[in-house]
């Protein structure tokens, strides 16, 4: 959800920190089984980690605006190429996974406290 | 990730030392608590939790990975659990009534049962859901049934199981409950 927002939140973001010319990359966050972190064996095979959280390098749109002193010879200025509509579809789907984790968090809460009933 | 069992439930108490410190012979104190472990539905019980157990950390493993790329969800059946089980039930019931004794749950490719009654799954992929341009071959709502179906599974075993301990537990105290 933090990579989307930053994706939105920098859809018209043309310079960098330093203040050059230098569009924003949409983030691309990539996922994979498995928990590395885990101190267990088992438990490494299970669960999900983040794998890399990857630029796109390719994802400029050229937007005609010739009174831009970014603009280029033809009068084209490099925009991010970040679809807004696309992006908070993600950040729907992002949503309900995390509300299917919680709830799985949950009932894993639940089960455990059962079974300590049974000694209670 | 959730809590099983050990290799006898009643087994990580105190038990075996108060019998012993009754008087009881220490063999003759641990064939008391294996009686009390094998009986009624009580091992039956415990194989149900072990596998409800064991099936959640498939789920929530799955569900994890609903955003994953190229994740195929995993799972084992719960009916051919079930029915095997009810097939080591019939051959208990047909060697003494069903009453104590202990559970033979043979090892099938899904389940396999270690020393110590612990079990293994090797879980399959599911090949019924849609394909995801992702590759990713989830589907939400039926993980999320097989969630609270397994749950379901998990608290009425344990709900059986604890009134069997409380009827022990009154029985040992001379109370009635």
């Amino acid at each position: 959800m933090a990579v989307i927002s930053a994706n939105i939140a920098n859809a018209d973001t043309i310079l960098d920190s330093s203040g050059n010319l230098n569009p924003y990359k949409k983030r691309i966050l990539n996922f994979a089984p498995g928990d590395p972190s885990s101190a267990d064996p088992v438990g490494r095979q299970f669960g999900v980690h983040v794998s890399e959280i990857g630029k796109d390098e390719n994802a400029i749109r050229l937007k005609y605006e010739p009174g831009s002193k970014y603009a280029d010879e033809n009068g084209y200025v490099p925009y991010p190429d970040i679809n807004p509509q696309l992006e908070q579809i993600n950040a729907m789907s992002a949503a309900r996974a995390y509300e299917a984790n919680v709830v799985a968090a949950e009932t894993t809460k639940t089960m455990m406290a059962q079974v300590l009933r049974l000694i209670g | 990730m959730p809590v099983l069992l050990g290799e006898g439930f009643l087994e990580t108490g105190r038990m075996p030392v108060l019998l012993v410190a009754c008087g009881l012979r220490r063999d003759r104190a641990m064939g008391i608590i294996d009686q009390l472990n094998s009986a009624g539905a009580m091992p039956v019980l415990e194989k149900m939790i072990r596998f409800a157990g064991a099936r959640h950390t498939l789920i929530t493993h799955n569900i994890a990975n609903l955003e994953t790329p190229n994740f195929q969800p995993l799972d084992v059946d719960p009916a051919s659990f079930q029915a095997k089980l009810a097939e080591a039930v019939d051959d208990r019931r047909n060697v003494n009534g069903g009453v104590s004794g202990g559970l033979e749950f043979a090892s099938t490719r899904e389940v396999e049962v270690l020393s110590g009654g612990r079990l293994v799954l090797n879980p399959r992929t599911s090949s019924g859901n849609i394909l995801m341009h992702d590759r990713n071959n989830r589907d939400l709502e039926r993980t999320m049934q097989a969630l609270v179906e397994n749950a379901s599974m998990f608290r009425v075993a344990t709900d059986l199981l604890r009134s069997r301990t409380t009827m022990l537990r009154n029985a040992m105290s001379e109370r009635v409950a």
